[in-house]
């Protein structure tokens, strides 16, 4: 109990929250189970109820930094706090992803200068706060949050709000860079969460009458994400069409598959020559999982007609039995293998 | 800011903590009992509905004749047609309801003409979704009733592998059914890799056989499926933070961990993992019945997080 206390106070916790996880520890504890638990799982399961005290209290915490602080695989955590959850059925609210991208951005070293970091790298708090939400925002909306692990996005949203507030001077920093400076690690998704957000401003950006003519790419469309993001209900709903009603019939025409998307970018690259004077049809709005080809087909298997009592012929059977001849080989060899760790290796 | 609260669809009413909402399942009939016995009432209802109209256009003439007359003959007249209409089952609908029957609709569960098979239910109805979850495997047990060595199955079988300071079973495989066995000493058997349950059955029964044929007297002894796997595919993607905030009670939602949503059903007792592709799996089940019937009760409440402006 007394390590569950020191969680708390590591976190910086409010003082309630250590007696509500200490009450959930002795809950869990009552059980036999736990009880009878190695000593990891019973570290494990400290960590487990100071998360769910957290997240009952909407307090951001992440089960990556709970690892970090215990020393355990994510694996091993994971199994203790499902089995947990289930053991005392609670009811743990999701983790809410305003407050860990206030906690998150508080925690880049880049709103002082230091002697790491460049004077023209250092940026306004509340500034970078408020863009990087709305960059959430965004790639909530957009299904890049959905299914994903939310520190990359989160990450990626932060460097872009970065680095578009001063452009000029910060659009040659790189990603790796960006968090090195900032003293926070890199989540190794935050590269694709990145590109995946900068898609989605482009596309945004091809329906913004004074954006269309300058033929933007992933680097030039940083500078304008201020005016995006400011646009951005009217430009989502005009750049993307709503894909869940039509996945279905794009699936069925056999040359259909990616049409929509197809037609968006054969627009693109002919209206491009045309100065962009009409946007691009709008894309699917559809997670990247579904706009991507699939991998391979799945063919329909065929109905069976096994019955479960058919006859089994001996020959079928006879074929997975090794021959006499084959059964001495094996021996052999066997024997072989046996012997061969004691004869030294040679140097 | 929470991501998900702006885009949602309105709040999906709670179900009663055992089947979620919104699902008109009946008593403790399974789905395909039900729809088969509705199917069975609908024939006769509408011979009886035939009869009915003739009667009422004979009474509504007579109505017509005797409108002069007390108005309660008419209120009679009126509540026998309405109380007529209100009989039709709900899961069938008349060709009034907008509501059409999904294109390209065909008996929901084909199934291979065993005794094993359950019964394959009658056509659907229109709350029906018309996807067919697909058995991805079967996991079986079954005692070949005799103590075995497993040291000389691993000698004598080609397709056998043994490693006792591993594992204390023998894996052996067949390539027709396509399927993996665990036998251990004792004489009990785990089958798994089966498409169905008869390749399951087929698969064991194949594994004894060969167990037989290495010298053992392997019975086939309580032959059991313990679990079946099932798949299938929605085809629109599914806001998976709007589901754990209106079925809370039966949904764990752990991006961190997984990508996916695990939904805990209470009737039939079976685990969906719901991903955002709207990728459905299905497990849990005992019979095949209950993956069908669990994909019938999920679909209509993720059609519901289906729009998403």
């Amino acid at each position: 109990l007394r390590r569950v206390r020191d969680l708390c106070r590591v976190l910086q916790l409010p003082p309630t929250f250590e007696d509500t996880a200490v009450a959930y520890y002795q809950q869990a504890y009552r059980h036999a189970g736990i009880r009878a638990a190695r000593l990891q799982k019973k570290e494990v399961l400290v960590g487990c109820c100071v998360l769910i005290t957290c997240r009952q209290h909407n307090w951001p915490l992440t089960m990556g930094a709970i690892c970090t602080l215990l020393y355990v695989d994510l694996d091993v955590f994971s199994s203790t706090y499902m089995q947990i959850v289930k053991l005392l059925g609670l009811d743990v609210p999701s983790l809410c992803l305003a407050e860990l991208v206030k906690t998150y951005c508080n925690s880049f070293k880049l709103f002082e200068a230091s002697p790491s970091v460049p004077a023209k790298y250092v940026e306004d708090k509340e500034k970078m706060l408020s863009r990087t939400l709305q960059l959430v925002e965004l790639a909530s909306e957009t299904w890049l949050v959905t299914g994903r692990h939310p520190l990359p996005v989160i990450t990626a949203a932060t460097f872009l709000a970065w680095q578009s507030l001063q452009p000029a001077y910060r659009l040659s920093c790189s990603l790796a860079r960006f968090c090195k400076l900032a003293n926070v690690d890199l989540p190794y998704p935050a590269s694709s969460r990145l590109q995946e957000l900068l898609a989605v401003l482009l596309r945004m950006a091809e329906h913004l009458a004074w954006l269309r003519v300058l033929r933007l790419d992933k680097r030039s469309v940083v500078k304008h994400i201020g005016d995006l993001l400011q646009h951005r209900h009217s430009l989502v709903r005009s750049a993307f069409r709503d894909g869940t009603g039509e996945v279905e019939t794009l699936e069925k025409e056999p040359l259909g598959q990616g049409q929509g998307q197809g037609e968006g970018e054969v627009g693109n690259n002919s209206l491009g020559l045309l100065q962009g004077k009409r946007p691009a049809s709008p894309a699917l709005l559809l997670p990247p999982c579904m706009l991507k080809p699939p991998k391979r087909t799945c063919p329909t298997p065929p109905v069976s007609t096994v019955t479960g009592e058919e006859d089994i012929s001996d020959s079928e059977i006879e074929q997975y039995l090794r021959t006499p001849q084959e059964v001495r080989d094996f021996q052999r060899a066997q024997a072989a293998k046996q012997a061969a760790p004691s004869v030294a290796n040679p140097p | 800011m929470t991501p998900g609260i702006p885009i949602f669809s309105p709040m999906m009413p709670y179900g009663t903590g055992l089947t979620p909402q919104p699902i008109q399942n009946t008593n403790s009939l399974s789905i395909l009992e039900e729809q088969q016995r509705q199917q069975q009432q609908q024939q006769q209802q509408q011979q009886q509905q035939q009869q009915q109209q003739q009667q009422q256009q004979q009474q509504q003439a007579v109505a017509a004749a005797a409108v002069q007359q007390s108005t309660s003959q008419q209120a009679t007249s009126q509540q026998a047609t309405q109380g007529t209409s209100g009989q039709a089952p709900q899961l069938f609908h008349s060709q009034t309801l907008t509501t059409a029957p999904l294109p390209g609709t065909t008996p929901l569960y084909p199934s291979p003409m065993t005794p094993m098979t359950p019964i394959t239910p009658a056509t659907p109805a229109s709350e029906s979704s018309g996807i067919v979850p697909q058995l991805q495997n079967i996991v079986s047990t079954v005692n070949l009733g005799c103590k075995l060595d497993l040291k000389t199955i691993a000698l004598r079988a080609r397709n056998a592998e043994y490693n006792p300071k591993r594992f204390a079973a023998v894996i052996m495989r067949i390539r027709e059914p396509r399927t993996t066995a665990l036998i251990f000493s004792s004489g009990k058997m785990v089958c798994t890799g089966a498409k169905s349950e008869e390749q399951s059955r087929l698969a064991a029964r194949k594994y004894a056989r060969v167990v037989q044929k290495l010298g053992f007297p392997a019975k086939f002894l309580d032959f059991k499926i313990q679990n079946m796997v099932g798949s299938c595919d929605v085809k629109f993607p599914i806001r998976l933070e709007g589901l754990v905030l209106t079925h809370q009670q039966f949904s764990s939602y752990e991006p961190e961990l997984f990508p996916g949503l695990i939904y805990r059903m209470i009737k039939p007792r079976i685990v969906l993992l719901i991903f955002v592709s709207g990728k459905v799996v299905l497990t849990g089940a005992k019979v095949r019945a209950e993956i069908y019937e669990a994909f019938e009760n999920i679909y209509p409440i993720l059609k519901g997080f289906r729009k998403t402006t």
